[in-house]
């Protein structure tokens, strides 16, 4: 199963995903386009600020079982055969809220999308980018994002270099070269700066 | 909406450390104005790219950003690494707040010149002794002369500053010779103001050099173009046209504002109009109006920089500095804002359409849709400052008085430490205080300066590394917001002496002055480099020998990039609390923190730990002290 892994270590709330995620889901697929359509198309990705002002780029794990999927009472999830994504059928949402009681990463939103005509909110989540995968290519946000945060693939596949680099590490513990490099020391000693920051102010938690 | 009050409490403390500001931020929450807290708020996550200084939006190739983690892209479409799009945006950000500056002092000198040739209305030499000293520094002859021509040539000289083709400001010739030969060293010496800022627009464009060292040099040059250039001219003429000036007692805080007078706030950084107003209010006519409609006088308070400048020179009292602007509409008191430039917010207008305030804009430079534009001209500023006192009045019968609420008790405070003053206090040279250095009763001195930035609990920097470094010994001089944060907190009185150390507190107590000295706004961080260039020359030493520090808590501001740069290109450590947008170039980190240390025996330390901060400026004194064998 094809997944966005994410490193939160790698993410700098730059939002780059974000925007490219609204772009994506407008009509004019454009930037200069999507900004002056009607209805604004939103992102179906958030980029959330935590402790220290870190920040976790959130969006749809397509779960299976999905729970959103079990409860909706109209049908309007179904999961898609070809990649496992789970998909709104906007026609029949009713934005009754039932999918979002239940999901555990708090990612279903309502609004409205140019896919409906009426003047009605309904269930815009991430739907993995399913036109852009049909075609090959990788999802909006994972495309965009320029720090490695976000990263598209086989699920075992991404977590198994995680896994080698742990082989690597415990056989030579001198060091080496991992796979997935670690934080350098700038970025280290500029969140220690924001972290004593957040100790200071309105950040405080 | 309903919110639990202890909740606005415990936020409205986060928010600021002043129990005055402090009610009022919780006043602004229950009237649901939005301040710049919520608009911080609202803007996380900021822009990690943005933040490390690795974001490029200068071309139209771009816009560009480096991988902070080191992996692709590693450089900008024409070929720009992390390095030089950090330096390129440092120096950006330096030219924008040394041409602040600049400009600012250019317009000062503009109306002496107007005032010298008998143009403007209202304004008078009013320091004919320091008119003649600077004139004196420019070659101007003054025996037998009239103090105006003696001013025409002092001011025509001085705007010539701004273009200059002698290839040095005059100016410059302040600082002591030993770090003159410094500059000549390392080519940073400023040529002239506008020449200095127009090339860091130069070589801020593609394909101007690709070298971080030689574009952050220039940095360090056009800073000293602002230091020892436009905001020494903006002190000077600013002191030769209002006088220099001298130790008075005043009020701080929100408490200022009051109930039953018609509240005028001056806000911004240019005191030309505003010292106008001062005299407008003082007009029989008007003030009789006042009591027309109601109300016991006209109270005037001074809010940032502007507010310093008439504080240093009047004694008017003063509500607060950069995050109290919103914070004084939102008593529901103030009448009219006059804002000239700088640090204004452009939310201010939607701010005061929450209350009957209204904000008056007097510089063409600084309009703001919502306000009433009076513009300001020196052969009218005088019939100007008047209209808007009269507008201030008429607005006074539109004060709703159950929405106003005023802190009840302002801060009482000594102001108007120019340097004049200091050395004057000394008995007209440096000697009392290089003794008592000498001896270990002062061990250093340290200039904090800079802005508020809701990031930090406002004045929580200001006032944390204040009182630590009176505590080990070390005079605080202080400017801009700063200085007011000190104010608030009740550092700038004679009896503040008691948190000091033994050895300032006797010095303290013996010339009755407070352990922090208010020195101004923020362009006369030019005293204090006047003042560090005669106790250097007193020595025959450099300014970076001496046991000397510099600190930017709560810094925002472009302004303060080029106050730090100028510092520390004087040869003054300084410590800045919030990181420069630098940390995605290792190269440029290990450049302002270490490497400068090697060219000109100074650099940045980035420590928001106000303790941390103080140990590190203690150190560096110390090791300085060491140096000059003390």
């Amino acid at each position: 199963m094809n997944t966005v892994m994410v490193k939160p270590e790698r993410c700098i709330g730059c939002r780059h995903c974000e925007v490219a995620c609204a772009i994506e889901h407008s009509q004019s697929k454009t930037l200069f386009g999507a900004i002056a359509e009607d209805p604004v198309p939103k992102p179906r990705i958030h980029v959330e600020v935590g402790p220290g002002l870190l920040t976790f780029p959130n969006r749809c794990r397509h779960c299976d079982p999905a729970p959103c999927l079990q409860v909706c009472p109209t049908g309007a999830l179904s999961r898609d055969a070809e990649t496992d994504s789970v998909l709104v059928d906007y026609a029949k949402c009713i934005a009754c809220g039932a999918c979002a009681m239940v999901c555990p990463f708090g990612i279903i939103q309502f609004e409205r999308t140019y896919q409906v005509a009426l003047e009605r909110n309904v269930n815009t989540k991430c739907d993995h980018c399913i036109d852009r995968q049909r075609e090959g290519r990788i999802p909006a946000c994972v495309e965009a994002c320029k720090t490695g945060a976000l990263e598209f693939g086989d699920i075992n596949d991404l977590i198994r270099t995680t896994r080698k680099d742990f082989t690597f590490k415990m056989l030579t513990p001198s060091g080496g070269e991992p796979e997935v490099p670690e934080v350098p020391e700038n970025i280290r000693a500029f969140r220690d700066i924001m972290k004593k920051i957040t100790e200071m102010g309105i950040f405080q938690e | 909406m309903y919110v639990d009050p202890k909740v606005l409490k415990e936020e409205s403390e986060k928010r600021s450390l002043d129990k005055t500001d402090q009610e009022i931020v919780q006043k602004a929450m229950e009237d649901g104005i939005e301040t710049v807290w919520d608009r911080l708020e609202k803007q996380q996550p900021q822009c990690g790219f943005g933040q490390l200084g690795v974001c490029c939006n200068r071309c139209v190739m771009g816009p560009c950003r480096i991988d902070p983690f080191g992996g692709e892209p590693k450089r900008g479409v024409c070929g720009a690494t992390n390095d030089l799009i950090t330096a390129r945006n440092v120096l950006d950000d330096l030219a924008t707040g040394a041409a602040a500056h600049s400009d600012h002092g250019r317009e000062v000198i503009q109306v002496l010149l107007e005032t010298a040739e008998g143009k403007s209305q209202g304004y008078q030499i009013q320091d004919v002794e320091k008119l003649k000293t600077v004139a004196a520094e420019y070659g101007i002859e003054s025996e037998g002369r009239e103090k105006e021509a003696i001013a025409k040539d002092l001011a025509l000289a001085m705007l010539e500053e701004f273009g200059t083709i002698k290839n040095e400001i005059q100016l410059v010739q302040r600082a002591p010779e030993k770090t003159r030969e410094m500059w000549k060293k390392f080519g940073i010496v400023p040529r002239s103001v506008d020449r200095e800022i127009v090339e860091a627009m130069h070589r801020v464009h593609m394909g101007v050099g690709a070298d971080y060292v030689n574009i952050l040099l220039h940095a360090l040059r056009a800073s000293l173009s602002d230091g020892w250039g436009g905001s020494m001219m903006a002190t000077e003429g600013s002191d030769i046209l209002f006088g220099t000036p001298k130790p008075t007692t005043a009020l701080a805080n929100l408490g200022v504002l009051k109930k039953d007078e018609v509240n005028l706030v001056l806000h911004g950084h240019n005191p030309i109009l505003s010292e106008m107003v001062v005299i407008a209010a003082d007009d029989p006519e008007l003030k009789k109006m006042a009591e027309e409609k109601g109300a016991k006088g006209i109270n005037l308070v001074g809010l940032c920089c502007t507010g310093n400048e008439l504080l240093m020179r009047h004694g008017i009292p003063i509500a607060g500095n950069e995050l109290d602007q919103e914070l004084a509409i939102a008593t529901g008191s103030v009448d009219v804002m006059v804002i000239d430039y700088q640090c204004i917010f452009p939310s201010i207008t939607d701010t005061a359409k929450c209350y009957h305030t209204k904000v008056v804009s007097t510089s063409p430079l600084s309009k703001v849709p919502g306000a009433t534009h009076m513009e300001f001209h020196p052969d009218s500023a005088l019939d100007t400052a008047k209209e808007i006192v009269k507008l201030a009045i008429e607005n006074y019968p539109n004060r709703n008085p159950d929405r106003v609420r005023i802190p009840d008790k302002p801060m009482k405070m000594m102001a108007g430490f120019s340097e004049e003053v200091i050395r004057g206090a000394l008995g007209g040279s440096y000697k009392p205080l290089i003794d008592a250095i000498v001896a270990g009763k002062i061990r250093g001195a340290v200039g904090i300066v800079g802005c508020n930035n809701p990031k930090v609990k406002q004045d929580f920097g200001h006032i944390t590394l204040g009182k630590e470094l009176i505590k080990r010994d070390i005079l605080v001089v202080e400017t801009g917001c700063a200085a007011i944060a000190s104010g608030k907190a009740g550092l700038l009185l004679p009896e503040a002496a008691s948190l000091a150390g033994d050895g300032l507190r006797s010095v303290c107590e013996a010339l009755k002055i407070p352990p922090v000295l208010h020195m101004g706004s923020c362009v006369d961080c030019s005293r204090i480099l006047v003042l560090a260039a005669n106790i250097a020359k007193e020595l025959n030493v450099g300014i970076e020998d001496l046991p000397l520090g510099g600190a930017a808590p709560e810094w925002y501001s472009q302004k303060a990039i080029s106050i730090g740069a100028y510092f520390v290109a004087s040869g003054v450590f300084t410590v800045l609390d919030l990181p420069l947008k630098v940390f995605g170039s290792p190269n440029v980190v290990n450049l302002l923190t270490d490497g400068l240390n090697g060219l000109i025996n100074a650099a940045f330390a980035i420590e928001p730990d106000p303790v941390k901060a103080a140990d590190i400026l203690e150190a560096v004194i110390e090791k300085k002290r060491k140096g000059l064998g003390i």
